[in-house]
């Protein structure tokens, strides 16, 4: 009997464990707040230095072009041979460019020092997964615009943190081809007189001109775009008065992509798939673009500073081919190769009418930068390289060999390649006109359906007695704005019908 | 109803389908009684086992007692004394494992930890799903110790009957040696076992604990601590207004038809060939046969991709169509849902049919030619002789091939991942309308972070498939006859 | 004398088979012929094309499949051919390649041998848990394996074994005995008799394994061999989750990360990853029949 009542007793005090230990038994309120006085410590005090023997190594992580390009074997040599007598080695981290800290960094797989585009870079926020920066300690905060400032500043609990130093603003241009401009444009396509080749300042007069080159060849096209790649797209709706979210991108219960006229922008993107081919409802465009570009094929493709190098190295290909030697052929691309901003908009939403008024477009956009990972065993050795990484010259540098455009301002004045491109892009920040994607939680569950809706939109024209979207030849604003409507929903419940969503 | 499982006598021989099936479905009452009767007798006889282990325990000699309370104890004392040392040791490491982490991975696994990690501060914090993870490992770790524990009483019991009747105690040469024979199967299966139990049961199980908690959305990203929730997710999913739940129905609906049709032009696109193959006028048969198994040798992405690509809408399919005038389609695009399931299904059988072929001629050379003889010397026709003869055989030879084709089909991810991913339909929660289940379960956890929910789901079809194919297998014939041959 | 006799009555059997079957006979049997080669021909051209046409945009001069004409490249080269191996700087493919090889050869391997041993063992002896550890592993097939995935990598990080092949290779060998049925099945159709004469020479357990089952096996293990190298020959999620760093990727997972532009520097990848297993294929399809078949046909 004594036995038969130990083992009750035992039985309950294992089956007691479990319910008390539940969930932290309660223990979790204690622990919730962390004081972070003492956020800025770890960037005090002396430089960490290894020895002879072992060198400190700081792994990091750099986007594709700049490593195919060279430009990061530059900088790490230039960063090594300065800081050798610390003994310092920072090494290209050669993981994927899109990696995701989130998971790799917590068990010490991470890199040290990341460069990523803004939406991956802030979405690690959340999760303190990136430091905050000492701004007193970083070289280029200075020279850094507003738009870069604020896109990198992380509230929490009221205060402000600076989560990575901005280094090339990227956005959408339009990339075209000069030498494929008709000989008579001065005539036939410059209504207005001022000298611009109307189709690069007017979209309707894009929407002319696309018709007008497939009408003289059906192999050429002229401005062409992928619409599943809603980073590209989103312009349209944004040029229209929509937006991501609420409140400056950061109330994520108000999504806003049907917003204003934004059915307009959806319209936009119907008419000029109708000047395109198939391949604008699925990625075919994309994959294509730059040798058919190259090729003659597209006179004008929406493209990313990045891909300039690309751009030009498959149109001197193409002059090759043509005959060209290769000094003369780099010589032409380089002429022939020009950007410009998006061009202006119809109020009306409608590119068929001739005269009216225009708006300006606007493009969604990012700012790469550079931050330090919050696991790195050697913070101020990871500033070190950041601000030799922000420097102008490095800065400068990056410009040269990769054609981007410089955030810091005295970059952007200074820049020789595509300075051009890089001073509206600067403009066009200040005017508001570049969107920046959302960093918040939640910005990674717009892509799919916004691709979604879009692929749907561009197929219209070739459903040919089934469209969704057009009405009389014309594109049907009700039925476009209730698919905004609902994009607007499933983001809405991709966020927040499950667990995760108590905000 | 009676409650003895009808039998039908009135066929010799095999009876018609047709009426073993009604014997059948009008048996699963029964059977379905039968089942939850035996299993109240297994929960009404516990006291009687206790009573007889502890009987057991009562009766036991001494050695064997020592070996109960301290493993090893009872060899040593049986002058054993390296084999005791080894049961001491393997006590001693899982004390020890249990000392330095085995306890506190135990106690949170319930408590899923109370720090929460900082990593601005450099506080590492707790992180709650490896705790999970751990606290099950710590639980199996304990299952091989106790199984090792009791390997240990019996063995020390075996030894001392071994003894009793007169024998001389086997020494330590001896008793290795028994690991290698009559014992063998026990020391094979151990690395197995621990392999599968680690790599395979462990993630299983943490799959499932996981359904209960709330690890999802921004915990994920953000490390924070995860609760316990019951059976939230599960309620979440049948009710949600709809959507999850309708989203459930209508892919698990097309996730089975999938599976069936797939299952079925693949085997019989097999069959086909190989029977095509087996026609005494083919000549060059090698050669003819080449061409499917270089199909089968690329690996699955590559072609899956090729597909992809050569039916875009830029791609050669759409050039040809529209180079002999016809309108291109867009075979994957938004509103393709019957084409994009056909092409699908085509690609799925251009990957599996090679594979069934070669099943399908390995069975085919078994087949007793003498029976097509007779068949001929009566006069069947081609075609009746292969309903009659062919069919027969070969369906009966591959039916675990078939069920375990069906499984793969049914968890068939590559196809509609690679060459229709990226899409949420509307009416569909985070889906498209060519998703599988598995599919489905990839986007919600992989995509979107929703891993409870994904966890949830998998119970739920884990439950419906391993159901179906447990009684598919153990009626089978690789399960019930597999002495067959002996 | 009956030779005699069979010769005359050969004879009048084909006389008289002329008689009865007559011409219509041969024009029903050339249309036979004609539509069995023909349907041939139709699969043989279903099976090839694809690959051909893989191989055909391998030899592509242009990055981009949207600019061949139709099927065909505009231009061929064999300058991705060059590049895969030589443009090592953003796509080590040379490195993937061993580092593939490595895997699958060591999965390979140990995996074989654990499906062996497991099978022989379930097959050959009967043991309390055996009928449990047969309906188990049944019953764990069923699991949507991938949503595993979250544990193998926490687990992994513990053992300290991300970008790490050889941890690659423990999965892939740790879970191969799942899949032990087929190779079960093969055992089971060995009768016991010969066991039972080399125990009767006094022959343990063990021995018998070594010197008896595995020469039995050849074929079957030769089979188990092949269909476990090309698992993970061509699997690219496990990899892709465990593999961080570029170098130590596998060809599948290079091959998934390669830009936009790089359709044919991604189909000479595939093509050059697909030869091996085509050359193995086309060396044991013989294994492969009988291997596959030895597990199903169950009378």
């Amino acid at each position: 009997m004594k036995l038969k009542r130990i083992i009750a007793a035992f039985t309950a005090t294992l089956m007691l464990v479990p319910l008390t230990a539940c969930n932290g038994g309660g223990m979790r309120e204690y622990y919730k707040n962390q004081s972070l006085d003492k956020l800025y410590d770890k960037f005090d005090g002396e430089l960490e230095g290894g020895t002879a023997a072992r060198p400190i190594t700081l792994r990091v992580l750099e986007n594709d072009t700049a490593k195919s390009s060279g430009y990061l074997k530059e900088l790490l040599d230039g960063f090594n041979a300065a800081y050798a007598d610390k003994y310092i080695v920072a090494v290209d981290a050669n993981q994927d460019q899109f990696s995701d800290l989130a998971t790799d960094g917590p068990y010490g797989y991470g890199p040290d020092v990341l460069y990523q585009a803004n939406d991956m870079l802030m979405k690690y926020c959340d999760g303190k997964h990136i430091t905050p920066l000492p701004v007193d300690k970083l070289d280029a905060y200075e020279y850094l615009p507003e738009l870069a400032k604020k896109t990198y500043t992380y509230k929490l609990d009221g205060e402000e943190y600076f989560m990575g130093v901005g280094v090339n603003i990227q956005a959408p241009m339009l990339y075209y081809r000069k030498d494929l401009i008709p000989e008579n444009w001065e005539t036939e396509w410059d209504d207005n007189g001022n000298g611009v080749f109307d189709p690069l300042e007017d979209m309707r007069a894009m929407y002319r001109f696309s018709l007008a080159r497939r009408a003289a060849n059906p192999e050429n096209y002229g401005f062409m775009q992928s619409y599943d790649d809603p980073y590209f797209a989103c312009g349209y709706l944004f040029s229209y008065g929509a937006y991501v979210f609420g409140s400056d991108n950061t109330d994520t219960t108000d999504i806003g992509f049907e917003n204003g006229d934004a059915s307009r922008g959806a319209g936009i993107i119907l008419q000029l798939a109708g000047t395109m081919n198939k391949g604008c409802v699925d990625n075919s465009i994309t994959m294509s673009r730059e040798q058919e570009f190259a090729a003659g094929h597209y006179f004008a493709v929406p493209n990313t500073q990045d891909m300039y190098g690309t751009l030009l190295s498959e149109t001197v290909k193409a002059y090759r081919k043509q005959g060209m030697n290769a000094g003369e052929a780099k010589r032409a691309a380089e002429e022939n190769i020009c950007a410009c901003p998006m061009p202006a908009l119809p109020k009306s939403g409608d590119l068929t009418e001739r005269d009216g008024e225009l708006i300006d477009s606007t493009v969604m956009g990012g700012i790469n930068a550079y931050a330090i990972s919050s696991y790195t065993k050697h913070p101020k050795a990871a500033l070190a390289f950041l601000n030799y990484a922000t420097s102008y010259e490095q800065v400068l540098r990056r410009n040269e060999v990769l054609g981007i455009a410089p955030a810091r301002s005295d970059c952007n004045e200074a820049c020789t390649v595509q300075s051009n491109v890089a001073h509206s892009l600067y403009g066009m920040a200040e005017e508001n006109r570049i969107s920046i994607m959302p960093s918040v939680f939640g910005v990674d569950r717009i892509w799919t359906p916004l691709s979604t809706a879009f692929s749907d939109i561009a197929n219209d024209p070739y459903r040919p007695g089934a469209e969704k979207y057009t009405k009389g030849g014309k594109p049907d604003y009700d039925a476009l704005q209730k698919l905004l409507v609902e994009v607007d929903e499933n983001i809405y419940s991709a966020i927040y019908t499950l667990a995760g969503g108590d905000k | 109803m009676e409650n003895t499982i009808v039998e039908d006598t009135s066929y010799h021989g095999k009876k018609p389908i047709g009426k073993r099936l009604a014997t059948y479905f009008r048996n699963i009452p029964h059977r379905f009684c039968a089942f939850f009767k035996r299993l109240g007798g297994k929960f009404a006889a516990i006291p009687k086992r206790i009573a007889r282990r502890a009987e057991y325990v009562r009766k036991a000699p001494k050695a064997v007692k020592a070996s109960m309370c301290l493993p090893g104890l009872g060899q040593i004392m049986q002058k054993q004394i390296v084999k005791g040392i080894i049961f001491l040791l393997l006590f001693a490491a899982y004390v020890v494992y249990m000392v330095l982490l085995g306890g506190k991975a135990m106690y949170n696994f319930f408590s899923l930890g109370v720090i929460p990690p900082n990593p601005w501060l450099g506080i590492k914090g707790d992180n709650s799903v490896m705790m999970m993870l751990l606290g099950i490992l710590a639980f199996i770790i304990t299952g091989f110790y106790l199984a090792v524990h009791f390997a240990n009483i019996r063995d020390a019991k075996r030894t001392h009957d071994y003894v009793a009747r007169g024998n001389k105690t086997p020494n330590f040469i001896q008793s290795l040696g028994s690991m290698f024979d009559k014992y063998f199967y026990v020391t094979a299966l151990v690395l197995p076992i621990v392999g599968v139990f680690v790599f395979n049961i462990l993630p299983i199980i943490f799959m499932i604990f996981l359904a209960f908690t709330d690890y999802g959305g921004n915990i994920v990203s953000t490390g924070a601590l995860v609760s316990l929730i019951g059976f939230d997710n599960f309620a979440m999913l049948f009710s949600m207004g709809g959507l999850l739940g309708s989203t459930f129905i209508k892919i698990l609906g097309w996730n089975i038809l999938w599976a069936v049709m797939s299952t079925f032009l693949n085997y019989f696109g097999g069959l086909g060939i190989a029977l095509l193959l087996n026609k005494k006028i083919v000549k060059g048969k090698k050669i003819w046969r080449a061409f499917p198994v270089l199909a089968y040798a690329v690996p699955g992405f590559i072609t899956l991709l090729a597909f992809k690509f050569m039916f875009s809408n830029l791609g050669p399919i759409n050039y040809y169509i529209e180079l002999f005038g016809g309108t291109g389609k867009m075979f994957f695009g938004i509103d393709s849902k019957w084409s994009a399931r056909l092409i699908g299904w085509l690609v799925n059988a251009w990957l599996s049919v090679p594979s069934s072929m070669l099943l399908a001629t390995g069975i085919l050379a078994n087949l007793n030619p003498d029976l097509y003889e007779a068949a001929k010397i009566d006069g069947a026709s081609a075609w009746k002789q292969f309903i009659k003869i062919t069919l027969p055989f070969v369906i009966f030879a591959t039916t675990p091939v078939l069920i375990g084709q069906f499984m793969g089909n049914f968890n068939n991810f590559g196809v509609f991942f690679f060459l229709r991913g990226g899409i949420y339909v509307d009416g569909y929660f985070l889906a498209s309308d060519t998703d599988l289940l598995i599919n489905w379960l990839y986007n919600l956890s992989i995509d979107n972070n929703y891993y409870s929910l994904g966890a949830a789901i998998s119970i739920i079809i884990f439950v419906i498939a391993s159901v179906i194919s447990i009684i598919v297998y153990v009626k089978s014939p690789s399960y019930s006859k597999e002495d067959m041959y002996r | 004398m009956s030779e005699k006799i069979s010769k005359a009555d050969r004879l009048i059997n084909r006389r008289i088979k002329k008689s009865r079957v007559g011409k219509r006979v041969t024009v029903k049997k050339a249309a036979e012929c004609f539509f069995t080669y023909l349907g041939l021909i139709v699969l043989a051209f279903i099976f090839l094309f694809p690959v051909l046409w893989l191989v055909l945009a391998a030899f592509s001069e242009s990055g981009s499949m949207y600019t061949f004409k139709g099927f065909f490249p505009s231009a061929y080269s064999f300058e991705t051919f060059k590049n895969l191996f030589t443009d090592t700087k953003m796509y080590d493919y040379p490195r993937w390649f061993g580092n593939t090889m490595l895997v699958a050869t060591c999965s390979a391997i140990l995996g074989s041998l654990l499906v062996i041993l497991t099978a022989y063992v379930v097959s050959r002896f009967r043991f309390p848990a055996r009928k449990g550890i047969m309906k188990a592993t049944m019953v764990l097939g069923m699991f949507p394996s991938f949503m595993a995935m979250t544990a193998v990598y926490l687990l992994m990080t513990q053992f300290d074994l991300i970008n790490n092949l050889a941890g690659l290779v423990l999965i892939y060998a740790a879970g191969a005995p799942m899949g032990y049925l087929t190779q079960k099945g093969f055992f089971d159709t060995i009768s016991n008799s010969m066991y039972e004469a080399a125990r009767i020479d006094g022959a343990n357990n063990l021995k018998v394994f070594i010197k008896i089952t595995l020469p039995i096996a050849m074929p079957m293990i030769i089979y188990t061999l092949l269909t476990s190298f090309t698992w993970p020959w061509s699997d690219f999620i496990l990899p892709k989750l465990l593999l961080k760093n570029r170098d130590m990727y596998t060809v599948a997972v290079g091959l998934m990360s390669l830009g936009d532009t790089e359709f044919a520097r991604f189909a000479a990848g595939s093509v050059f990853i697909a030869v091996p297993i085509i050359i193995l294929y086309f060396a044991l399809t013989k294994y492969m029949v009988n291997g596959l078949t030895a597990g199903a046909v169950k009378e």
